[in-house]
């Protein structure tokens, strides 16, 4: 998938995620808020419902796509026979889009009312969908091929060196910044703090790069530095910083993400148990929505 | 298992929202299938399984459940469950609720008054509902289900056939012509029911009696005031549109001792027989209905003469007194007086009455003596008008004027009396004068000679008769010869006027007859 390619797939994500949220928001937004106690006398309650022919759909379309979306990511991850089926990144973009906008899907089929052991599954879901966001997150600070493999420490601190290589040979970039940004960017400065240091470290630093940033186009401004090549300058820098972060970190979050995996999963699990025994009680009294 | 744990209705388990206080008991897994059916969501006969009087009510097809809008519903789509203990299951409002779909339209009053002055307790019927609090059903359609029966069950259950809606009093929809075996006729009609169906006491309430009335004849609403003198029937005499108004067409009153006949025809029956018409009136004499209009005139030794005399029946002012009975009673009509009406002498335009009697016979007791001082005792002695009058005419006289001293000599005999006795006064007007009328020539007739025949013994009267008779103005009584000049010779051939000119003297244009100087000269050149 080239880039372009992956814009528009990430892009009909948005588009589709969006609108559809905005869409049932907007149609159902005077219902939704009617007080429970009165809601069955909303005229939109009839279609609106958690048993009414949109919220069962919703509630249906939501509960299959957090099925396919798991599915497929799981199969793709561990199955070996698809092992190579696609960039695992792009399966990841699609189980986020389906296990986020089913959620949503699942939300509105609750018409926000939660009660009774399906809340159980509500609220796991809720859950999983905001440790997956958290998971999203980590699995961003721990360097990955486009395949999903885990890059090494050593592969790491190569990167890194050729990216010094190109500040210093190519963009002959001044001897004081370059070594300032050296200093910045050091891998000392990590040290494999602990998990609570390390969220707070990487949060200051999340917001410390950007002031770096900002300091080091004023600086080469002033260097007299082509313009052209300013811009190439602190989008390597930019990438030195975090490269050089994740390296300092990269034993952190190996050790926090295996903890996520431990939040996550069993809530997944939690949720579809749940989720299954709400729809077959749903089915065995009768209600079939269109089937 | 935290969040399991967290959640309120853990005890709920699979329940999608707690059930309202009317199914609370119904709460927990194992009653799942008391309403729900499984593979059937939900069917009206598990909800009918335990609310049997709304069942019972669909089965006889009455009631709000069994309206046309409301019998073919799911039960769930008027009343659902799960939102709550709090959740209005059954969202009647009062103010939007159309009653007319329980089979029971409110119109009228009913639409005015409040839920809870029907639903109450008291007014249901049915016992299914009798204990149930806040219920709206087991109340029956008829009225005495709510109203009480005033008429304590004696006109039946169907008070609509005579009542409306709006007011019970009057019943309104009550036609007593087609309704009741007694129509109402007349002033019958205008009669407030009250006065026929009046309030009594039954089973200690207050009653009013419509039913049982008896009405085969009058008697038993009306007073008879005639305490039974005539009979039981009624309607022989009167009629429905007023007691007072005698039905001509029934009671015949020729078939009594007095028929009426003429103007009594149109009399009303209270003139004659009281206002309660209880008055048995004698009816031998006029007088014993009638006033004596003559007072008295005709009572003679206080027997009054009968009025059949002068009267009949159709008109008071019609009279049978004929000419010649008038004639007969002493005053004979005669001449004009045939052609007079009776009340030129007989009524008295002051008084305003009629007088028979004593009005007198003498001409000036009717007429007025025009003459006055004129006519003295000698030629109208004791006022006697017919000395000279006659009944024919009052111009036609029939008097003998030798008595006057004036002998109607000549031409006065042909003359009218006008002539002389009717003159002008100052004031204009025409007046008879006789004793104050002259026997000289000149009060009658000009001087056409301006004195020179005056009278030597009475200045200013002529001597006329010297030479006019009476039969023409020719001076048939004149002799020349006995004059101061007697014609002689050829003055015998002369013309009078010759010698006598016409002169003028002191304006006055006349021939002279009388001549003082008899000289040849005077008429002779």
């Amino acid at each position: 998938m080239n880039k372009k390619l992956h814009t528009i797939y990430i892009a009909s994500f948005f588009i589709v995620g969006i609108s559809s949220t905005l869409l049932l928001v907007i149609n159902g937004y005077q219902y939704y808020n009617t007080p429970l106690l009165t809601r069955f006398f909303n005229p939109q309650d009839i279609l609106l419902k958690p048993s009414g022919f949109i919220g069962q759909g919703l509630g249906v379309l939501g509960s299959l796509m957090m099925i396919l979306g798991v599915a497929i990511y799981m199969i793709r991850k561990r199955v070996r026979y698809f092992l190579h089926f696609g960039y695992l990144k792009n399966w990841l973009e699609l189980h986020i889009f389906l296990c986020t906008l089913g959620p949503i899907f699942v939300l509105f089929h609750t018409a926000f009312k939660f009660g009774g052991l399906v809340a159980v599954s509500f609220w796991s879901m809720t859950a999983v969908v905001l440790s997956g966001i958290v998971g999203r997150f980590l699995y961003v600070q721990i360097p990955h091929t486009i395949q999903g493999q885990i890059i090494g420490m050593d592969e790491l601190n190569a990167q890194n060196e050729n990216l010094s290589h190109q500040l210093k040979e190519v963009y002959n970039l001044p001897t004081r910044i370059f070594e300032e940004i050296e200093q910045i960017s050091s891998l000392k400065r990590h040290n494999s703090p602990k998990l609570k240091i390390g969220i707070a470290f990487l949060i200051k630093d999340f917001f410390g790069t950007k002031s770096v940033i900002h300091n080091l186009k004023h600086e080469l401004a002033l260097a007299e530095v082509p313009k052209s090549k300013r811009k190439s300058i602190a989008k390597i820098v930019k990438t030195k910083l975090i490269f050089s972060r994740r390296i300092g970190l990269l034993k952190t979050m190996q050790k926090f993400f295996r903890y996520w995996h431990v939040v996550h999963l069993p809530f997944a699990i939690l949720m579809f148990v749940i989720m299954f025994i709400h729809i077959a009680v749903t089915v065995a009294f009768g209600y079939r929505w269109i089937f | 298992m935290i969040l399991f744990s967290y959640t309120s209705n853990v005890h709920a388990q699979i329940s999608p929202g707690n059930l309202t206080f009317a199914h609370a008991n119904l709460e927990g897994l194992s009653n799942c299938t008391k309403c729900h059916v499984l593979g059937k969501q939900l069917e009206n006969s598990r909800c009918l399984a335990c609310h049997t009087e709304i069942n019972a009510m669909i089965n006889q097809n009455k009631g709000f459940h069994s309206s046309l809008g409301v019998k073919n519903k799911k039960c769930w789509e008027c009343h659902s469950e799960h939102h709550g203990r709090a959740f209005r299951i059954i969202n009647f409002s009062p103010d939007n609720f159309d009653h007319s779909i329980t089979g029971f339209a409110l119109d009228g009053e009913h639409s005015q008054i409040k839920c809870q002055e029907c639903h109450q307790d008291k007014f249901i019927s049915n016992s299914l509902f009798k204990k149930r609090k806040d219920t709206y059903l087991g109340l029956s359609t008829k009225c005495v289900s709510c109203h009480q029966d005033v008429h304590q069950n004696t006109l039946g259950n169907n008070c609509s056939s005579c009542h409306n809606t709006i007011k019970f009093k009057p019943a309104a929809l009550f036609n007593h012509n087609s309704d009741a075996k007694f129509k109402l006729t007349g002033a019958h009609s205008k009669v407030e029911c009250i006065k026929c169906h009046i309030n009594e006491k039954l089973n200690g309430k207050q009653f009013q009696k419509f039913v049982g009335l008896q009405f085969k004849n009058c008697t038993p609403c009306h007073q008879d005031v005639h305490k039974r003198q005539f009979g039981e029937n009624c309607i022989r005499c009167h009629n429905v549109e007023s007691f007072k108004e005698m039905n001509r067409n029934s009671f015949d009153h020729s078939k009594t001792r007095f028929p009426l006949e003429g103007a009594h025809l149109r009399v009303s029956c209270t003139n004659c027989h009281g206002k309660d018409l209880l008055s048995k009136p004698k009816f031998t004499e006029c007088i014993d209905c009638h006033k004596d209009a003559h007072f008295g005139e005709f009572t003679v030794n206080n027997i009054v003469t009968d009025c059949k005399k002068c009267h009949n029946v159709i008109s008071f002012k019609t009279t049978l007194f004929t000419l010649a009975e008038h004639n007969k009673e002493g005053f004979r009509l005669t001449g004009a007086h045939l052609a007079v009406s009776c009340q030129s002498c007989h009524f008295k335009k002051v008084l305003r009455q009629w007088h028979f009697m004593k009005i007198g016979e003498r001409c000036i007791d009717c007429h007025e003596n025009v003459h006055g001082v004129e006519l003295t005792q000698k030629f109208m002695p004791d006022n006697k008008c017919e000395s000279c009058h006659v009944t024919e005419s009052w111009r036609t006289i029939n008097f003998n004027h030798n008595i006057t001293g004036f002998k109607l000599l000549g031409k006065h005999d042909s003359v009218s009396c006008n002539s002389c006795h009717e003159v002008k006064n100052e004031a204009g007007k025409f007046t008879f004068r006789f004793v104050s009328l002259h026997s000289n020539c000149t009060t009658c007739h000009n001087d056409i000679h301006f004195g020179q025949f005056n009278s030597e013994k009475i200045k200013k009267v002529s001597v006329c008769e010297n030479c006019h008779g009476f039969d023409n103005w020719r001076p048939v009584n004149f002799d020349h010869e006995k004059t101061n000049f007697p014609l002689k010779g050829a003055h015998e051939k002369v013309s009078c006027f010759s010698c006598h000119k016409k002169i003028t003297k002191n304006g006055n244009v006349f021939i002279q007859y009388k001549l003082r100087d008899f000289k040849c000269a005077t008429c002779h050149a």
